[in-house]
């Protein structure tokens, strides 16, 4: 059965290189949210099992999702795609609960090891 | 002036720009020892004549510095970066580089500080589209005693674009803020085009 | 590191400088450009550190700019016009120059081995024409500047400048409530005295009496020609009484010794106006210049040779008269 898989940036390019990241045998339902607020609506109205989440977004940004998600114990993992890759903003969301974080650009490989890892392929 | 990209590469410039800003902010937290909060940064076009005006309200006090590097890649990508700011921005970051004023004068500290901004961000946005850039030495263009305004248009009649981003820099305890300004010209454009649009294709 | 026919015979015979070091600033490598022009040996010096060789770089600031371009992976600048040079060197200009060392303009690069060993480079390009062309322009910006200020003739101020003066003078006086007085005095007979012994002769006074003034004269004053015989001496810090006396003086060093012009005996005079300012406003140097020639008029017709200070019943005078 296909997982239900959203995909948070507000930036197209961002989603397709996502999308395009994503190894063929992995059997996934993708939906797209370009804001915070969006991800928040689609996560309260459907099960989702994976989001990739960006970080700065605007609207609602990541960190903001994050938040929700603990506060409304939703049940999905969360994977943290952005751009600021400091060592304290992946310690932040990896307290507010994300399963892993991963820097932009998208390495593919990365990707993969990280999907094995959690049983999601 | 905006019609000149499409949105889709207009989306693509922006992201890879997020991207570079965030490896540029990541070099420089860790040069520095210190976290450098990473805001979006805003990136507009615009026509370079108008691009006085935009500062002139901002940067028409005396204590403003603007300095600028030329850029150069391959595949025609070429232009002109412009660092703007405040000097009592310059003074706090200067601390944090560990100037002080007996060893480096004020506008080495302000060529420092503006190369390495530039220098970094850049090869992050550089990295990306696998080109590889070589630069000049960055030079004062205009400090304490010149104009800032009359040195941005003596400078910006030479290009017919100028990529505007607006960088902001927030570290720990300290803020720093400048701007940013890619002005790129005419043939440049068209050749950054068509590396969006091989990207765009490409996903 | 050269091993290549290409690369290689370039590298040592550019016109620049190359240097290498490993992230302990350990040499790598000098190109013979360095080499010559530092008298050292790569041989020799391989291995040592930068800081040893060269024992006068700035090495706090040179280790600062090279951690950032290995932390960074960018490339770091240094110019002449910031700091003539990063390492000592002589250039091939000839003695006159005006600087002793190279003026540098410095590009550190960073670099890696194929074993991904960090390390920087730095290129050394000699701008010392650029350094003496600028000391040049200085020069002759400090030249033009002083001539812009100065009469050519007499050496004291010229009219432009001396009223520009006159006028700061004026704001301060009037700001900080201090006194400040103006004289203005002109050579008697100039025409006749060119006419006489001819435009030379004429000149020659001139030359002469500004010198004898000028020595009466403090820091603090300002000295200036105002027209072809006419001149202005603002008198800073300075009450009625005592503008009288320097006049006098004045007056007295000109009229009680000839000028000799060739063979001639020259006997020359002046007469001077004294002025106080005592007005307000944006245009009170004006009215001060109006008041002392008021004054210097009064006294070439009484008979010329004498000081006449202006004193304010004489407004209604002017007033009348124009």
């Amino acid at each position: 059965m296909a997982l239900p898989v959203l995909i948070c940036d507000d930036s197209l390019l961002a989603r397709k290189q996502v999308r395009k990241s994503l190894p063929e045998s992995f059997d996934a339902d993708i939906l797209t949210a370009s804001n915070g607020l969006e991800a928040l609506t689609i996560l309260r109205s459907q099960e989702i099992g994976l989001v990739f989440l960006d970080l700065t977004m605007p609207e609602l940004d990541g960190i903001g999702v994050l938040e929700a998600i603990k506060q409304d114990g939703l049940d999905c993992f969360v994977i943290v795609i952005s751009a600021d890759i400091q060592p304290e903003m992946q310690k932040r969301v990896t307290e507010l609960g994300a399963l892993a974080f991963i820097h932009k650009p998208v390495n593919p490989e990365k990707l993969i090891v990280i999907l094995k890892h959690y049983g999601l392929i | 002036m905006n019609t000149v990209f499409s949105e889709e590469q207009r989306d693509c410039l922006q992201e890879l720009i997020n991207v570079a800003m965030g490896l540029a902010s990541d070099k420089l937290a860790r040069f520095l020892n210190t976290f450098v909060h990473l805001q979006v940064p805003a990136i507009e076009l615009v026509n370079s004549t108008q691009i006085p005006a935009q500062f002139e309200a901002q940067y028409s006090s005396a204590e403003a510095a603007f300095v600028s590097q030329g850029f150069l890649g391959n595949g025609g990508v070429r232009g002109e970066a412009i660092v703007l700011y405040q000097l009592d921005n310059a003074h706090r970051i200067s601390a944090l580089l560990g100037y002080d004023t007996d060893s480096a004068s004020e506008l080495e500290m302000l060529t420092d500080i503006s190369s390495i901004l530039t220098t970094t961000f850049l090869n992050g946005l550089a990295e990306q589209i696998d080109n590889q850039l070589s630069y000049s030495a960055p030079r004062v263009l205009s400090s304490r005693q010149n104009n800032v305004t009359q040195a941005l248009i003596d400078t910006a009649c030479h290009w017919e674009l100028a990529l505007k981003v607006d960088i902001s820099y927030q570290l720990i305890d300290h803020s720093f803020n400048c701007d940013m300004l890619l002005l790129i010209p005419g043939e440049a454009v068209l050749n950054i085009q068509q590396i969006l649009d091989r990207i765009v294709e490409e996903y | 590191m050269s091993n290549d026919w290409l690369t290689g015979p370039i590298l040592e015979q550019l016109n620049s400088g190359v240097l290498v070091v490993d992230e302990d600033f350990q040499l790598v490598y000098l190109n013979s450009f360095l080499q010559r022009h530092s008298s050292v040996q790569l041989t020799e010096v391989k291995g040592k550190s930068l800081f040893q060789v060269f024992a006068d770089v700035p090495e706090a600031w040179l280790r600062r700019k090279f951690a950032s371009v290995l932390e960074l992976q960018s490339p770091s600048f240094s110019s002449w016009e910031q700091r003539q040079y990063v390492i000592k060197l002589p250039h091939l200009r000839p003695v006159t120059s005006s600087s002793q060392y190279m003026a540098q303009n410095c590009t550190m690069l960073p670099l890696h081995d194929p074993t991904g060993r960090r390390y920087v480079c730095m290129l050394i390009e000699d701008a010392t024409d650029a350094f003496v062309y600028q000391q040049h322009l200085q020069t002759t910006l400090q030249k033009l500047e002083q001539s812009n200020r100065v009469d050519g003739l007499t050496q004291v101020l010229n009219r432009r400048y001396w009223e520009e003066q006159l006028k700061l003078e004026v704001q301060r006086a009037q700001r900080y409530r201090q006194p400040l007085s103006l004289l203005l005095f002109d050579l008697d007979k100039f025409k006749q005295l060119n006419d006489q012994y001819g435009h030379l002769g004429g000149d020659s006074v001139l030359i002469e009496l500004t010198a004898r003034v000028r020595a009466l004269l403090r820091d603090t004053d300002w000295f200036g020609r105002y027209g072809g015989e006419e001149f202005g001496i603002v008198l800073t810090n300075t009450a009625l009484a005592g503008a009288v006396e320097v006049a006098e003086r004045i007056c007295l060093a000109v009229s009680s010794k000839a000028v000799t012009f060739h063979e001639h005996s020259i006997q020359s005079s002046i007469s001077v106006g004294v002025a106080q300012l005592d007005t307000t406003g944006d245009r009170a140097h004006e009215v001060l210049i109006g008041q002392a020639d008021m004054a210097l008029y009064n006294a070439k017709k009484e008979g010329r040779n004498r000081v006449i200070s202006y004193s304010a019943g004489e407004t209604a005078f002017m007033v009348k008269t124009v």
